[in-house]
């Protein structure tokens, strides 16, 4: 068994295209779930308006795919609209059956042989995003890598990548030592800075582990990028008073209503908000490939973010950036595992003579068995994600 | 013992289960091929039976398929044998080109939608072979009268309607008594199914006794799923909300062990396959089908009757209206649920082996029919029984009837919408027009036909 | 039972004065009334819940609304501040005609409620349970919300009168502590003086005695009074006969929907049809141990 292998494709799944685009949609589902308790489960309807508004852009306008940024915008408010307007003042579940229904619609809809001229059916529409490719500074050919001290990387980008490291290592190990300092305040400083050294440590060493062609490598640096500012805004937005009126829906929204909040346009406004969100997600994930391809977004895509964003812990802008990480790290892991074991074995899992894995194709079987045994264990033992706060989930509601 | 760790542990029981039930079928599975990869093109005639209206397909021999990889070079070439199959072998899992030679068709014969040049990714290759159809056809519709072809769709949409609301009618009862809205109800349906496809084709055994044995195991399934994993959510007192994630995450573990053990594609039953269709009037029905819709009416007709009539079906109708009056009147809601599940388990199998005999069964045949349940509950209003029977019989009704358009408009190339209300909804397409009624019920009568307003909001 | 003359307070006396020649008879009109109700019927699946044909609720006075379980108080709280809609009938709050007016303009209204489960929003601390209830926030809008420069004088503002609001409910250490923490009777001190953060002219109390402690009862009793004392309009559902003796200028009585008797405390606890509808509800308590 080839331990640095497993290793590596776990190591360097924490930063890679999927952890980012799956980040982009957790914080959007976050502001929806987390902070307006909002069971939207149509997330991957609101990425493929991303996906579709620039892949349709480039492709039949000619134009650049980057003019379709603002007409995902418009595409994301109009399906969050036709969302909300129907669900949002009935029960909770009523909006997770439109709203994965409205999905599904979606997809049907864009991979159907009836509208193929415009959605390119399902094989989506390929290649559009020839401007993002070509331009420098990164080389489609060449391989890239996280580590500030690869040889690949120049002293300008070894700068940046340095400070963003720092940054992150301070900000995480915040919150690791919060988690580990939990009541008592004595001492925390301390812990603050071992936690962030160990950060520090584990991001150069993880980062050494990464490689990425210069497509991927381009598409991290602006979706990181991305994901950090709409992480900061959606920080300094839960502090706001309207951030208060949110929380205070997902608690109750009697109470906030008879308070004088219009908690109707609140909801909707979190729902558009959320979804313009994952609509970035979606856009950032069909420019990384240069296609858009209506399978990606089908309605397991949701469930999967929103176990990604469970695991790093609701109504914590953290925790959907570190959670789709973390996910897709374990995923990775799995899958290499689960590889690397059927390889060593010739090519067959038996356990009890019972042949669990007899060709590749089973392995993401197992992989999707994971996901959904994470989501549930995470729901019943740790409402709160790996690094929430266990105090806050044990108040109780009346 | 606190009710955490029993929690944990009953998890564990489940777990523990789950991985015994894999075993099991695992044993049952069919013996993995070590088949070499390939692409298998398939090139069948559509023909519209003149009597019944319907399509067959018939396969069409001797027509030449290239597939050449992303750089263009050819890597394969096949012509189709008398079933109208060419298996191509191919180098590894990569997008692939397949061009079908149009010159090499039969005279007469066109291809229809999609094309003579395909697109294979290479991640479609969930098993070793990518099946690419083509479909010929010459201009042979509508050589059936618009009424019994009307007949047919309506004869048809019954079944299914009839289906649907069997499926259906376990997920309102489990929404009423506990407040759940289960998202893995439709893995109970393929459950049914497959246990009952396992039992009559992979172990020879008559469909007399494989298909209640498989209807008994849905509703063990059922109560299992709520012994294990309900029943101590509610007493650890885990809000409704994340109760609906938890079944979200059971569907996706049920959906891939389904997947691991029936594989990819469809499979047909041994039993009451292949039946010559018998003509009723403008209509045509196998004895099969007849056979179902019958006892899908019966089976329904009793769950109403006894809903209505019996000690238990008024305690059950009581908990849903209001759990905590019933229980101060001395019914034991946590029976009731648990009967519930059970009836729920055992309808949902019924309806998924009746739709497996009509469309073959596969991983997510149960999976597929979630959301068009939730359009006939919304329509009939959530937590009534009797409204999930109604809505999605008419949901059931109204998928199928929407595939034959209204011809009432002159001229052709109507855009795409108002097109379907002329030549009917694309068969791809037909659940669309019903999510869609479902969001215009939602905004004009929430509470569905027969719910009652208090409940929504 | 008299209360003391003495001990009344000038807002009192003068409640009281204004209501001393309204006959006291259900649906009887009123000098200067905050709210009207007319015609108000709602009913669920065939059985009536409410059915008011008139009922005037006097500005400036400590009004009590009793009856017993099931006479639809709470639901005729619902419908008055939108949670609910009438089948028939209209309403009218400060001359303003509420039909079709939605539950958050109610409270821009200067028309508050509190609910019988207290609906204190636990993981949120007292302090921001507090800052919630202050309406016109600029910082509310989402655009402004990423703008502090527009909201932050405005916050610190509310904050002091939140904290004022929370000193005189002997509130003020548990500041910063999750409502989630606080007692039964806090937290209705805490819905109370969050409801007051709306700067209200009618508070619409349900139930604010229930499941308090008897010490807590007595101060949660002066700080109603102190409400009219500033001018506010106090309408209360309520069960503890003691209490709406002590401090309600006016009681109205409601019994299967409909409003049977009105008057003052003396009038209505010798008024023989609040006494038949109680011993109807529960047959052999006396009046005064059951209201």
């Amino acid at each position: 068994m080839n331990w640095s292998n497993i290793l590596t494709a776990t190591l360097s799944a924490f930063f890679g295209v999927n952890a980012m685009y799956f980040a982009l949609s957790a914080i959007g589902l976050n502001v929806q779930f987390g902070y307006a308790g909002l069971l939207n489960f149509g997330q991957a309807g609101f990425m493929a308006c991303g996906a579709y508004a620039v892949g349709m852009t480039a492709h039949y306008y000619g134009i650049s795919f980057w003019w379709g940024v603002p007409i995902a915008v418009v595409y994301a408010v109009i399906f969050g609209l036709i969302m909300g307007v129907p669900t949002l003042r009935l029960r909770a579940d009523y909006l997770a059956i439109v709203t994965i229904a409205l999905a599904e619609c979606v997809r049907l809809i864009v991979r159907s042989v009836t509208f193929k001229k415009y959605f390119g059916g399902s094989d989506g529409i390929n290649q559009f995003a020839n401007s993002f490719v070509s331009k420098t500074p990164f080389n489609p050919s060449s391989k890239y890598s996280l580590y500030p001290f690869a040889d690949s990387v120049n002293a300008v980008g070894s700068v940046l990548l340095l400070v963003s490291f720092a940054v992150c290592s301070v900000l995480l190990g915040h919150m690791l030592a919060q988690k580990w300092a939990k009541e008592e305040r004595q001492g925390f400083q301390t812990k603050w800075i071992i936690s962030a050294v160990a950060v520090m440590a584990f991001l150069m060493i993880a980062s050494k582990q990464t490689e990425y062609d210069g497509l991927s490598f381009k598409s991290l640096v602006v979706g990181w990028i991305l994901a950090a500012v709409i992480g900061g805004f959606i920080y300094m937005l839960m502090r706001s008073p309207w951030g208060r009126v949110i929380k205070g829906i997902r608690e109750d929204e009697d109470a906030v209503r008879s308070l004088g909040k219009n908690v109707y346009s609140y909801k909707m406004q979190a729902l558009i908000l959320g979804g313009v969100i994952a609509t970035f997600s979606g856009i950032m994930f069909s420019v990384s490939r240069g296609s858009v391809q209506p399978d990606n977004y089908s309605r397991d895509v949701t469930f999967y973010v929103l176990t990604a964003l469970v695991l790093g812990g609701l109504a914590k802008v953290s925790g959907s950036i570190v959670g789709p990480m973390l996910f897709w790290a374990i995923l990775s892991f799995v899958d290499a595992f689960l590889n690397e074991l059927a390889k060593s074995w010739g090519g067959h899992v038996d356990i009890f003579g019972i042949p669990l894995i007899t060709e590749s194709s089973h392995i993401g079987v197992y992989v999707q068995v994971v996901i959904g045994l994470m989501l549930v264990f995470l729901m019943v033992f740790r409402p709160q994600g790996l690094f929430g706060n266990k105090k806050e989930m044990a108040l109780d509601g009346h | 013992m606190n009710p955490g760790d029993q929690l944990k542990k009953r998890l564990q029981h489940l777990v523990a289960l789950l991985l015994v039930g894999l075993a099991v079928f695992g044993m049952f599975a069919e013996p993995a091929h070590a088949e070499d990869l390939a692409v298998k093109v398939r090139v069948q005639n559509q023909v519209q039976d003149a009597g019944t209206g319907k399509t067959k397909k018939e396969p069409v021999a001797g027509v030449k398929v290239v597939v050449a990889d992303t750089s263009g070079a050819q890597v394969g070439e096949g012509v189709t044998d008398d079933k109208g199959v060419a298996l191509i072998p191919l180098p590894a899992k990569a997008d692939y080109t397949v061009t079908l030679d149009e010159s090499t068709l039969p005279e007469g014969f066109a291809l229809q939608e999609g094309g003579a040049e395909r697109q294979v990714k290479g991640d479609a290759f969930v098993t070793s072979t990518v099946t690419v159809n083509y479909f010929t056809g010459a201009a042979n519709r509508a050589t059936v009268g618009w009424w019994s072809q009307f007949a047919q769709r309506l004869a048809d949409g019954a079944r299914f309607g009839l289906i649907l609301a069997m499926c259906a009618v376990g997920l309102s009862l489990i929404f009423g008594t506990t407040g759940l809205t289960n998202f893995a109800h439709g893995e109970m349906v393929t459950f049914g199914a497959m246990i009952a496809y396992i039992l009559n084709t992979d172990r020879a055994i008559t469909p007399w006794l494989a298909f209640p044995v498989a209807i008994i195991a849905g509703g063990a399934f059922g109560l299992a799923q709520n012994e294990f994993i309900y029943s101590p959510l509610r007493k650890r007192k885990i809000g409704l909300v994340s109760q609906m994630v938890v079944t979200v995450g059971v569907a996706i573990v049920l959906k891939n062990i389904f997947l691991r053990i029936l594989g990819g594609r469809t499979k047909v039953f041994a039993a009451f396959n292949n039946q010559d269709c018998k003509r009723v009037g403008p209509i045509c029905v196998t004895p099969r089908d007849a056979t179902t819709a019958l006892i899908s009416l019966v089976i329904l007709v009793g769950v109403a009757l006894a809903l209505q009539k019996t000690r238990l079906g008024k305690a059950t109708r009581a908990v849903s209206d209001n759990p905590d009056l019933a229980s101060s009147t001395g019914i034991d809601s946590q029976k009731i649920i648990r009967l519930v599940w059970i009836l729920g388990g055992m309808l949902a199998a019924t309806g998924g082996i009746f739709r497996g005999l009509d469309e073959g069964v596969g991983p997510f045949i149960g999976s597929d029919l979630l959301f068009l349940m939730f359009a006939g509950i919304t329509l009939g209003g959530l937590g009534s029984a009797y409204g999930a029977l109604v809505g999605s019989f008419v949901i059931g009704l109204f998928v199928e009837v929407s595939t034959l358009g209204i011809p009432i408009m002159p001229g052709k190339n109507w855009p795409a919408p108002l097109d379907w209300l002329h030549n009917g909804v694309p068969s791809e397409l037909k659940n669309v027009p019903a999510y869609v009624g479902m969001i215009i019920v939602l905004l004009v009568r929430p509470q569905g036909i027969l719910g009652r307003r208090e409940r929504v909001g | 039972m008299a209360t003391d003359e003495q001990t009344l307070s000038e807002t009192a006396r003068i409640a009281r004065a204004a209501l001393a020649n309204v006959a006291p008879e259900p649906g009887v009109a009123k000098p200067d009334p905050i709210m009207t109700a007319e015609g108000v019927r709602r009913s669920f699946g065939g059985i009536t819940a409410v059915d008011v044909e008139r009922v005037e609720i006097q500005r400036g006075s400590i009004t009590a609304l009793i009856g017993p379980n099931g006479a639809g108080k709470t639901t005729f709280f619902n419908l008055m501040t939108a949670f609910d809609t009438p089948d028939t009938g209209k309403w009218w709050f400060d001359g303003k005609d509420l039909e079709g007016v939605q539950a958050h303009k109610t409270a821009d209204m200067g028309m508050v409620r509190t609910f019988q489960l207290t609906k204190s929003l636990t993981k949120m601390s007292v302090i921001e349970n507090m800052k919630l209830g202050a309406t016109g926030q600029k910082g509310e809008k989402w655009w402004n919300g990423l703008l502090p420069f527009t909201w932050l004088a405005q916050e610190r503002e509310i904050e002091a009168r939140a904290d004022a609001l929370l000193a005189r409910f002997k509130l003020d250490h548990m500041r910063n502590e999750y409502a989630g923490t606080l007692s039964g009777g806090q937290r209705k001190l805490l819905e109370m003086s969050r409801a007051l953060m709306t700067n209200p002219k009618l508070v619409m109390l349900d139930e604010p005695m229930a499941g308090v402690n008897p010490a807590l009862k007595q101060s949660l009793n002066q700080h109603i009074k102190g409400l009219r004392d500033e001018g506010m309009t106090v309408l209360f559902v309520e069960h503890d006969m003691d209490m709406v003796h002590d401090i309600s200028d006016w009681v109205i009585v409601m019994a299967e929907g409909m409003i049977i008797a009105e008057g003052t405390p003396d009038q209505i606890s010798s008024n023989p049809a609040v006494i038949d509808a109680y011993l109807g509800a529960h047959q052999g308590k006396s009046l005064l141990e059951d209201l």
